[in-house]
């Protein structure tokens, strides 16, 4: 599990220090702190970035807008934010709404509305909303992540990393090279939501990574993956032979 | 005798060709017209013919000479206008040279007839009778005489005039009874019965020619005048009443008979009077009918000119009335509408400053507030400073604590105050949206744990997970604050703080529940008022502005809630917010 790669557009030294502060202390990475639109701009493209904080006013105009605005022009790049103001007005709020999905930290904030604003913006970016509050659930997926909520904070998992998922009634025991955790998800939820060119069904229980098959034995409804994993192949899913790539 | 016979002769000559032009030459001009507008775009050619039909034979001259110039193609304008120019030379008397124009005509021209009618009587005129004789007699022998506008009876009166003036007397008596067929008027027939009589006359043969005279002489007589009414036609019979007279005076005369000549002689200058007296009488009647007709014209001009400017006066009185009535309503309109806007503004004035009123409280007690804040924090700064000099630092942290509860006091004064004045404005940004009561509630509390901790006061929120309502966030942390603050700062040391949910019908009911001071009944009423902005302190020691609360019943307001306030004084107070449910979709 990683931690979470934060962004910080926002002009004030003081309350950039603060938030910086506040985010490590819940296990956040902050990767870098712009204070211009050029700079944001910078950083974005150069490093990896998961979650943006934006304050809208920037030096006294509103760049912040101008800076999400162009973001979200490549639906691929984007990624989710939260806008940071301490105005309430009508008209600076109306144009920051045109830029979806769109959630806001008011200042002054507190430490449980900045880590719920960015559970918020996390959810509703991914459109898998009423995850991180409720006990039921608590991972959001993206195309390339696993966002799990640990505690007070999030983490991420590369999907890529996963070898197979184990479930069991209303968890999901997700296997990697280094670890092994539950995750709070529905069975139907992830079989949705992962890509079904790199993940496949094999057994009632278990879903593969078809990127870490090593060898399929059919006779023995085997399937064994790297790192000496082995799991289950049922009658009912051996279509997924025909799926893998397989020498001639 | 002789001479006066023929003089006479002449003046019948002229007479006869006058009632020629007068009766079918208009007929034929008015063809000739028509078919020179028909046939020619030619201008000047158009001008002489209007100029003909006029009879204004010298501009006719004029333009049949500018066409002439041109030398005209079409042979029909060529005959035409040497037609034009013959007719009106002929007018003009210049005998000669009507002959001239009237011989260039070809012989195709479709009145050529005519032409030899002109040219009959031009010879007449110039006394060269057989000429004369030879064009009439031609035309004599033409069929169908009154298509071609031609007078039969004048035609035979000519023929036999001319045969009269070269002696020829059967010819003449022949075609004078010729001409006698044809019917004619009265004063034809007096110009018949003459030109027969002189005929047997000029023979001698007085026992024939004398009935004639008589004949002539008592047709004469027997037409009657009206005096009054003295026309053209009227100078007309008196002339011919003349002329027989005359005559008769002439036969008597010759006969000897003396007494008789006289007295035609004298009736004869008695008609001859009156024609005279008649002419002037005719000038004098036409003079006067014309000065008549002016002074009448003036006078209805003068009179139509009187109308005409009774009727402006007239319209214009009634332009200049319907301006002022418009005007009128006008100003009726406005000055009501004046009224009634006065009256609104009266109404509005009252309010504002109602309204002001408070709000100068408002700013005076709030200003207090602050002032004594600020004051606080500056003696306790004074203290502070103090402390760190003796390195009393124990001190220190009580002293800094003290001061942060201050400035929190503050601030959210002032936080209540922008919020106001944003809500009064509404510029602030609203949306109502499906919220989590129970996370907004654990944000809000939040900020307030050290006030908590500090005031040994327990909090439990056990608002359910599933109570989603619909407001807008940052309006109902505004409620919540409040509400929160002043359970906080009502509530005794070691008190419990509760906040809980129930749900109704339409409403999650969230319940702030504290065991605090309390109030009384008045009070709670006076808190749950509309206006109620500012009240009374009841509790000396804890200041308030009855900002906060104000505060929160606009926001619960707007964000279409209840509110409503459970108290028992001295042992606690639930403030109960009523906020739109919103079920579950999932």
């Amino acid at each position: 599990m990683d931690k979470i790669n934060v962004l910080i557009i926002e002009d004030t030294v003081t309350e950039s220090t603060r938030l910086i502060k506040l985010l490590e202390e819940n296990n956040y990475n902050v990767v870098g702190v712009a204070q211009s639109f050029q700079e944001a701009l910078n950083l974005f493209y150069s490093k990896k970035v998961d979650i943006l904080i934006i304050d809208i006013f920037l030096n006294g105009v509103p760049e912040g807008i101008t800076f999400a605005e162009t973001i979200t022009t490549v639906p691929e790049a984007a990624k989710p934010f939260v806008f940071l103001t301490s105005s309430k007005d009508r008209q600076i709020f109306e144009r920051a709404k045109l830029t979806k999905p769109f959630s806001f930290l008011l200042k002054p904030f507190n430490e449980l509305e900045v880590l719920y604003a960015i559970e918020m913006a996390i959810e509703k970016f991914y459109e898998q909303t009423d995850v991180f509050i409720t006990d039921e659930e608590d991972t959001v997926i993206s195309n390339d992540n696993l966002f799990i909520k640990k505690g007070k904070s999030l983490k991420k998992v590369l999907l890529s990393d996963i070898i197979y998922i184990e479930v069991e009634e209303k968890y999901c025991n997700i296997i990697t090279e280094k670890e092994k955790f539950v995750i709070l998800i529905s069975l139907t939820k992830i079989l949705k939501l992962l890509d079904p060119n790199n993940f496949c069904r094999t057994h009632r229980n278990y879903i593969v990574n078809l990127n870490k098959i090593e060898e399929i034995v059919p006779s023995d409804n085997l399937i064994q993956l790297q790192g000496k994993h082995h799991v289950t192949l049922s009658e009912r899913y051996k279509d997924l032979i025909k799926k893998v790539r397989t020498l001639k | 005798m002789t001479l006066k016979l023929l003089s006479f002769f002449f003046f019948l000559l002229s007479f006869i060709l006058h009632s020629q032009n007068n009766n079918i030459e208009d007929k034929l001009f008015s063809a000739i017209f028509e078919k020179s507008k028909k046939n020619h775009s030619n201008d000047d050619f158009k001008k002489a013919s209007i100029f003909f039909i006029q009879k204004n034979w010298d501009s006719t001259l004029i333009f049949t000479q500018k066409t002439l110039k041109k030398s005209p193609k079409e042979k029909s304008i060529k005959n035409l206008s040497f037609f034009y120019r013959g007719v009106s030379l002929f007018r003009q008397q210049v005998y000669h040279e009507a002959e001239n124009q009237f011989g260039l005509i070809s012989n195709d021209f479709e009145f050529i007839n005519k032409v030899q009618v002109y040219l009959g009587a031009i010879n007449l005129k110039l006394k060269k009778y057989e000429k004369a004789i030879s064009y009439y007699q031609k035309l004599t022998k033409l069929p169908n005489k009154e298509s071609l506008y031609l007078n039969e009876a004048i035609l035979f009166d000519d023929l036999a005039l001319c045969y009269f003036f070269l002696g020829n007397y059967n010819e003449a008596e022949s075609y004078f009874k010729k001409s006698n067929v044809y019917e004619k008027d009265t004063l034809n027939l007096i110009d018949s019965y003459i030109n027969i009589a002189n005929l047997y006359y000029q023979q001698y043969k007085d026992n024939i020619a004398i009935p004639y005279f008589k004949k002539a002489y008592n047709l004469s007589k027997k037409i009657n005048v009206d005096k009054k009414k003295f026309s053209e036609k009227d100078r007309k019979i008196y002339y011919r009443k003349s002329v027989a007279t005359k005559n008769m005076a002439v036969v008597e005369e010759n006969q000897k008979n003396l007494k008789k000549a006289l007295l035609y002689r004298k009736e004869y200058e008695k008609y001859i009077d009156t024609l005279n007296n008649r002419n002037r009488i005719y000038e004098v009647a036409q003079k006067e009918k014309e000065f008549a007709v002016a002074t009448k014209q003036k006078e209805v001009d003068f009179l139509q000119v009187q109308n005409e400017l009774k009727e402006t006066q007239r319209n214009n009185f009634i332009y200049i009335a319907s301006i002022l009535l418009v005007l009128l309503l006008i100003s009726g309109y406005f000055y009501r509408e004046k009224v009634k806007t006065n009256h609104i503004i009266a109404a509005q004035k009252e309010t504002l400053n109602e309204l002001n009123a408070t709000k100068d409280k408002l700013f005076s007690i709030v200003s207090h507030d602050l002032r004594s804040s600020v004051n606080a924090l500056k003696s306790s700064n004074a203290v502070l400073v103090d402390n760190l000099q003796s390195k009393n630092l124990e001190a220190l942290e009580n002293l800094l604590q003290k001061n942060s509860s201050i400035v929190n006091g503050a601030y959210g004064l002032l936080d209540n105050l922008l919020n106001w004045a944003l809500l009064q404005t509404d510029q602030g940004y609203f949306h109502i949206d499906t919220l989590r009561l129970f996370i907004i509630i654990e944000h809000v509390a939040y900020n307030y744990k050290p006030l908590l901790f500090e005031k040994e006061l327990t909090f439990e929120n056990s608002v359910s997970k599933k109570a989603m309502i619909a407001a807008d966030q940052e309006s109902l942390k505004i409620v919540l604050r409040n509400l929160l603050d002043n359970a906080i700062k009502f509530s005794k040391p070691h008190g419990a703080l509760k906040v809980y949910v129930e749900e109704s019908d339409d409403f999650w009911n969230l319940i702030v529940e504290d065991t605090g001071l309390g109030m009384s009944e008045e009070t709670r009423l006076e808190l749950l008022k509309d206006t109620a902005l500012l009240n009374k302190k009841e509790h000396e020691d804890v200041l308030g502005t009855g900002l906060g609360l104000s505060l929160v019943k606009s926001m619960i307001r707007k964000n279409n809630g209840k509110f409503n306030i459970e108290s028992e004084l001295g042992k606690g107070t639930k403030m109960i917010v009523s906020l739109k449910k919103v079920s579950l979709s999932s």
